[in-house]
């Protein structure tokens, strides 16, 4: 009797199970093969005031603000969502009657490669050629890739990853002044966001990065380097984001602010 | 014919083999699960250290963060086209577990259910199933039964059939308890939830790169579905070709000695010789087919689900007419 039940019951199991399973592996089949059967949900493109840059290229009575970099330069981590594309022209915008126009090319996780090859490529080339200020924030996504290396690859590998920033960035610099010799570029140097778990000899591998940049930078006449460390370290509370890494809303004013401050002597003579 | 097949799985039950099999399935469960929370409460912990404990308990405010941030990327002009359906899938997983308050770093018996069958399918489960079938003929040769059932009047192919079946029945039943059991123990570790999470798939596999401008979200309950029909297919084809070799073998111990080392062997294989075209035909090297689904797959060139499941199928028919042909044609003299 009891043979009897389990075997019914095993048979009745097997034959739904059967029946379950091939649906489950027709839906498989399809749903790696076929071209999806649900279209993502449609992606909303906004259109930035960077379309607009094209129809005012030359427009006298508007100064014009290219962005470009890593997700810093996007605005990552502002809870408000607005970021430098937002509040450096707000800054800026004391000094000056005319009209700020933004483009914003910052890509999250960009390194100083990526930043080349953006360049390159040529799509920046219009809001390129036409912009009065240029804001660069890039290398601490070539950077942050030594920290979890022990103390020994470490050295090696900052070494190389310095070599190959400090190339990319010297070539960057040649594309901006060979489309736009006139423009007053703004580079952004790095802060240290782990300032609770860094190493000394880490600290002094950044300090190292921050000063070889500047170095580059400050050889341009047209060019300055903002550091932002120092406005950084004692308020880290304040002005970093929950992520621990990028800046908030209250940090991307604040640098806003800075170099705004910075540029005061030239936006005034516009 | 059905009261062959009836008897066929009566005579697997008696033999202790199934409950065999579930006990180990029971152990093996427990013990990952297990692992599974400890890891868990690791990470959790190495993250506090790392980024203050408002990383793990507060995670709300982080989740929202990386919201606005994938919003802020996905307006950007200029974002490519490719990585926007990523993106898409990204926020809608983050979206549910906000409205749902689900903490990403947990885990939950969903998804340690279709985890483990994606973990268990190019090795664990074809042993289960290898312990099923490896003996259905061969047992009966060495054991001297096999008399006993091609005395009676009915055409060896019925007799053969009959095992067949019985064998695919059992699978199911392997399959259906694996689910069952790792939802319920589990359960009690991370709690029953998290069928309606979303899970991405829909990765496609174009010219030796993985494509996932196509990807889309699942419900947890769908994606385990597919992943256990895949790993029932991976049954039914491992067990076919076990239960060839028990056919050709006359000793059980021969028989699993012979399946589990071309098993073991096919997984050495599919690591050092990838960039050598034939290995791609052998079965061992295509069981992983739930990788496909989850996008975990290391594209290689010239291999996605319809070749891997075609090769399957091919192994799967061949073993089974290999089986009928020399079982029907063949001697027996015990």
């Amino acid at each position: 009797m009891l043979k009897k039940t389990i075997w019914y019951s095993v048979f009745t199991v097997a034959i739904a199970g059967i029946v379950v399973l091939a649906g489950g592996f027709y839906q498989a089949l399809k749903v790696t093969t076929e071209s999806s059967p649900y279209q993502p949900a449609k992606v909303i493109m906004a259109q930035t005031s960077g379309s607009s840059t094209e129809a005012e290229l030359k427009n006298t009575n508007s100064l014009q603000l290219l962005i470009l970099g890593d997700s810093i330069a996007k605005g990552t981590g502002d809870e408000k969502g607005k970021g430098f594309s937002t509040d450096l022209p707000q800054a800026i915008k004391t000094d000056t009657p005319k009209d700020i126009l933004v483009t914003d090319a910052g890509i999250n996780g960009l390194e100083s490669q990526g930043l080349l090859a953006q360049l390159q490529n040529g799509s920046l080339n219009k809001p390129l050629a036409g912009a009065n200020f240029i804001l660069i924030s890039i290398g601490g996504n070539d950077l942050r890739t030594i920290l979890s290396l022990n103390p020994q690859a470490q050295e090696d590998e900052f070494k190389i990853k310095q070599d190959s920033y400090l190339s990319n960035l010297k070539q960057v610099l040649t594309i901006l002044r060979s489309s736009n010799p006139n423009a007053y570029i703004v580079f952004l140097g790095l802060y240290n966001p782990y300032e609770k778990t860094t190493t000394e000899e880490e600290v002094s591998l950044w300090q190292e990065w921050n000063y070889n940049t500047e170095q580059l930078i400050e050889s341009n006449p047209k060019a300055i380097c903002i550091p932002s460390d120092d406005l950084m370290k004692f308020n880290l509370g304040k002005y970093l984001a929950p992520d621990g890494l990028h800046p908030n809303s209250a940090g991307y004013l604040a640098l806003s602010d800075r170099i705004r401050k910075s540029l005061g002597g030239v936006i005034a003579g516009m | 014919m059905y009261s062959l097949i009836e008897n066929e799985v009566t005579k697997m039950i008696a033999k202790k083999r199934l409950m065999f099999v579930l006990a180990i399935l029971v152990i093996l469960i427990s013990v990952f699960a297990y692992g599974q929370n400890r890891t868990l409460a690791r990470t959790k912990a190495q993250l506090t250290q790392r980024m203050g404990i408002t990383a793990t308990t507060d995670w709300h405010k982080l989740a929202e963060q990386q919201l606005i941030d994938m919003k802020g990327r996905l307006d950007s002009p200029y974002m490519d086209a490719k990585s926007q359906s990523s993106l898409t899938v990204k926020m809608q997983q983050l979206q549910y577990d906000l409205d749902n308050n689900i903490n990403p770093l947990d885990q939950s018996a969903a998804k340690f259910t279709a985890t483990f069958m994606e973990q268990s399918i190019f090795l664990f489960l074809p042993l289960l199933i290898v312990i099923l079938a490896a003996d259905m003929v061969s047992g009966e040769s060495s054991s001297g039964t096999i008399k006993l059932l091609l005395v009676r009047n009915i055409p060896r192919w019925k007799i053969l059939l009959s095992k067949y079946l019985a064998l695919i029945i059992l699978e199911v039943v392997v399959i259906f308890c694996a689910f069952l059991l790792s939802a319920l123990i589990s359960g009690f570790f991370f709690g029953f939830g998290g069928w309606m999470a979303p899970v991405a798939t829909g990765f496609r596999v174009l010219a030796g790169k993985l494509d996932a401008s196509g990807v889309f979200n699942v419900p947890e309950w769908q994606f385990s579905l597919m992943v256990y029909s895949l790993a029932f297919f991976v049954a039914v084809v491992v067990g076919s070709i076990s239960f060839m070799i028990s056919v050709l073998v006359k000793s059980t111990a021969a028989s699993i000695g012979i399946i589990l080392a071309t098993l073991i062997a096919g997984n050495f294989i599919s690591f050092f010789l990838s960039d050598w075209t034939l290995t791609h035909y052998l079965f061992m090297v295509n069981l992983r087919l739930t990788d496909y689904l989850s996008g975990a797959v290391q594209p290689v060139d010239g291999m996605n689900m319809l070749f891997s499941v075609t090769v399957l199928i091919v192994w799967a028919l061949v073993s089974t007419i290999v089986s009928f042909v020399y079982f029907t044609k063949k001697d027996i003299l015990v």
